[in-house]
């Protein structure tokens, strides 16, 4: 392993200890205020919640990484990279952790938001990491726009409950909401957000592409980040759902709709980690349903199945990883009879496969079992339907393992590092401590449905050798499930169909015209802009222009407006002023350029007058100084250029159309400074200046003019900046003369 | 006092916007100059009080506001600059295209962009 991956794993190893060693001490949690004006804290806490998915994210992160230590530097050598992009790579699924741990842990929305969207990020640079494949871009873009876009809103959600109860911090707003219309709206809200999340219908779209991923960031996007972090929120935000029984009820149908989704277009895919993307969202649908039936039996199967499905989840992916390490095939019509050249990998991966099929003995016996429980405490109806669902995993589970395993050998396999399949076993190992010894796996998911439920809950699972109604519909989702593998005849044509439909009339399509649409309206746009120089800074001005009208608008003009007073001393300034105003107005005449800079030239000079009746000495120097440079400097260019050019530049004629128009957009410009600045300077700030302070102390910085005092001393920041810019000036002016040659 | 020194400002803002629509490059550069004058006159008008100038020994009575005028200076020096910098680059622009008038400038780019999308189809 290379020294990232090391280190990656070791920081893995030491989060997931250090949380494990948090929850059993139970640690108080960090505290701090972070924009106290705001109400805003950097508040975390292991709670319940906090803690499973804490573990999760670093106990399934440090098994990736131990596989991507093997599996990167081979994913790089086939895509001819160089070794070194393994440092981003392992850099990217730190952050992924990182991010995952704060958002379970958060105690603030705000917190949670930023969070929230820290996954999305990390995620989109990992999906996209193959970034020479456009596939991968798209795929990349995809999650990040589905998943950014709905993040909007989970903060409006925020924002209306801040807006109603004062305050982001998640415990106190589950102390003090109550059902009614604005909880509700922001429950919906933020529901949504954690669907499009964890990819139900109709956001589901997303996931699959998401495949494009290299094969140990699925495995960590599917069981333990990303995906899981949306059915976090609903049990993080479970107290404001369970305010509205309609919420909690079209979670069911939303659920039950992504499982036989996924179910069914699983049934159908060749490509093995897009057969176990749509089983993903069928899997999470389980878990939606359950939030949604409620309850503390849905609420800890819920948590519980999180848990159990991460754990198969990931073996499963890092499975599919292997096995195209291995062969070098990625499809099921491709691969058989593995178990032969891959006993341990086949070990490992058939015990994830039997938990996630529910076999007793294993981990998912129970998560099936509370599900079933949950299903028949609500309704006939309801149960059927788990029953359904269970039966369509235990088929495409058994398709998945059956076709890579067992049966005659297709695709030759070579030896492969034993941190590929090491992993693998170590999960599925799991998957069966969890069926034999189950108890402190429901002691987290109890704890994690007590931070949903705000009580206790103390669910407990043991096996039952009796005909009880959860071990017949176990046993009749057996059946279907393997009736449905055995003759794979009577069902395929109607999977394909239903699979080809949602290809054709999906949300997809919706998401592709959408993003079309947009690319050709920003493209409008665009060449409106650009079409050219004027345009571009019309562009700009403009809206800018616009701006300062609409804050006009808003700000109440009464008493806004003085005119100030004139006395006796003041008629030389007002006599200057007019002669700066009408050379002003006299630049708009000449044709010719030299009277047009003599003119331009003689407002400057007399604005040197005003600035020294206003009582500014220096300002008036410079300004005398910089005037006549600037004439200098223009009457250069003059010369530089051939008379006959300046001839034909001064005899253009403006055009009829803009003959009334730049007049017309003079006098707005004019009248609109005139508002603004008659407003600004008719209310000085009432607050004491800095000023006087600068007046008293320029003795002390030995200065007799304070204006001097300022710019070299109290100010001399700016002034160094001020240098910075001429200098930056005059380097541009020397290269452009020199046709970009400085030397 | 306000309303005059207003309106002068507004003058010079509207000449200067007037002459930055002209097709001319010069102009452009001379209506530059004039909205920077608008800006530093503005900057000195806001100044909260009014007097002498703030040089030691101090004058008896008020003194004028030496952090406008501090301000103003800088803004000047950098309206310089960037004035310097425009003209150069009006400069170049007529170097190359021998023209310094937005319509000729607009017919060239788009013959120039014609010229290397011919290319690009050759290619």
């Amino acid at each position: 392993m290379s020294l990232p991956a090391r280190v990656s794993a070791a920081l893995a190893a030491l989060a997931f200890v250090l949380t494990l060693a948090g929850w059993w001490s139970g640690s108080p949690g960090i505290d701090l205020p972070w924009a106290p004006s705001l109400g805003l804290r950097l508040s975390f806490e292991l709670d319940g919640l906090g803690v499973l998915y804490s573990l999760l994210a670093t106990g399934i992160g440090f098994a990736v990484v131990l596989y991507s230590g093997a599996y990167v530097p081979l994913h790089l050598e086939h895509q001819q990279r160089p070794h070194r992009d393994e440092v981003r790579f392992f850099g990217l699924l730190l952050l992924f952790m990182v991010s995952m741990v704060g958002l379970a842990t958060a105690r603030d929305l705000i917190l949670l938001f930023v969070f929230w969207d820290l996954t999305a990020i990390a995620s989109y640079f990992l999906i996209g990491y193959d970034r020479q494949e456009a596939e991968a871009r798209t795929a990349a873009l995809m999650a990040l726009v589905v998943t950014g876009v709905t993040a909007v809103l989970l903060l409006i959600g925020t924002l209306v409950l801040y807006a109603e109860y004062g305050t982001f911090s998640i415990p106190e707003l589950v102390a003090s909401v109550e059902p009614g219309g604005t909880v509700t709206l922001a429950a919906t809200l933020m529901a949504l957000a954690g669907l499009a999340k964890c990819a139900q219908v109709p956001f589901h779209f997303w996931l699959p592409r998401a495949m494009a991923a290299p094969s140990p960031v699925s495995a960590y996007l599917h069981a333990a980040a990303m995906v899981a972090a949306g059915v976090f929120l609903l049990g993080r935000i479970y107290p404001f759902l369970e305010t509205s029984e309609l919420l909690l009820d079209g979670l069911v149908v939303v659920g039950f709709a992504s499982m036989f989704v996924g179910g069914i277009v699983a049934l159908t895919r060749d490509r093995l980690k897009q057969l176990l993307a749509y089983s993903t969202v069928s899997q999470y649908g389980y878990v939606v349903v359950l939030y949604g039936l409620g309850d503390t039996v849905g609420v800890v199967g819920a948590s519980f199945y999180v848990i159990a499905h991460a754990l198969a989840k990931s073996a499963l992916f890092l499975t599919a990883g292997a096995v195209a390490e291995a062969t070098g095939e990625r499809r099921l019509s491709e691969l058989g009879g593995l178990r032969r050249a891959m006993p341990a990998l086949a070990l490992g991966s058939g015990l994830a496969a039997a938990g996630l099929a529910a076999l007793p003995l294993t981990i998912g016996f129970f998560k099936d079992e509370l599900f079933f429980q949950a299903g028949v405490e609500r309704s006939p109806g309801i149960a059927v339907l788990t029953i359904l669902g269970a039966a369509l995993t235990f088929a495409y589970i058994g398709r998945f393992w059956i076709g890579v395993f067992l049966g005659p050998t297709r695709a030759p396999a070579h030896r492969v590092s034993a941190l590929l399949t090491g992993p693998v076993v170590a999960l599925g190992g799991l998957v069966l401590v969890g069926g034999l010894l189950p108890e402190p796996f429901v002691a987290l998911a109890n704890a994690a449905a007590e931070a949903s439920l705000g009580a206790a809950a103390s669910v407990d699972v043991f096996y039952h050798l009796d005909a009880r109604a959860e071990n017949l519909m176990a046993l009749s989702a057996y059946a279907i499930g393997a009736a449905a593998l055995a003759a794979p005849r009577v069902w395929r044509a109607a999977a394909e169909t239903c699979a080809r439909l949602g290809e054709r009339l999906g949300p997809e399509r919706v998401y592709v015209a959408t993003i079309r649409s947009l690319n050709e309206t920003s493209d409008r746009i665009h060449g409106i802009e650009v079409r050219d120089l004027r345009t571009r800074i019309a562009a700009i001005l403009v809206p800018g222009g616009l701006l300062v009208l609409l804050g006009l608008l808003a700000t109440p003009t009464a008493g806004a407006y003085t005119v100030g007073s004139l006395d006796r001393g003041d008629t030389a300034l007002v006599l200057v002023l007019a002669t700066a105003a009408l050379a002003a107005i006299a630049t708009t005449l000449p044709r010719q350029h030299l009277t047009l800079l003599l003119v331009a030239a003689s407002v400057g000079f007399s604005l040197a007058v005003v600035y020294a009746f206003l009582g500014g000495p220096d300002v008036a120097l410079v300004a005398v100084l910089v005037e006549t440079t600037l004439t200098l400097l223009f009457i250069g260019v003059f010369a530089l250029m051939p008379r006959a050019s300046l001839r034909r530049l001064a005899a253009l004629r403006t055009p009829p159309t803009r003959r009334w128009r730049d007049p017309l957009v003079g006098a707005a410009a004019a009248l609109a400074a005139f508002l603004v600045v008659w407003g600004a300077l008719s209310r000085p700030s009432v607050g004491e200046s800095v000023a006087e302070e600068h007046v008293r102390l320029t003795p002390d910085a030995h200065a007799k003019d304070v204006v001097t005092a300022i710019l070299t001393d109290f100010r001399g920041l700016d002034t160094l900046g001020e240098i910075t810019v001429v200098a930056i000036a005059f380097f541009g002016i020397a290269t452009l003369l020199r046709r970009g040659r400085l030397s | 006092m306000i309303l005059l020194l207003s309106a002068v400002v507004a003058v010079l803002f509207g000449a200067g916007a007037f002459l930055v629509l002209k097709t001319d490059l010069l102009r452009v550069v001379v209506g530059m100059v004039l909205i920077s004058h608008a800006a530093n006159l503005t900057l000195m008008a806001s100044g909260l009080t009014r007097g002498k100038a703030p040089i030691y020994p101090l004058p008896n009575g008020e003194v004028s506001d030496p952090l406008v005028q501090a301000m103003t200076l800088t803004a000047l020096v950098i309206g310089f600059g960037v004035t310097a910098l425009l003209l150069g680059i009006a400069y170049r622009v007529y170097e190359t295209h021998f023209a310094v008038d937005f319509d000729r400038l607009a017919e060239e780019e788009a013959r120039r962009e014609a010229e290397l999308e011919q290319e690009e189809v050759s290619v």
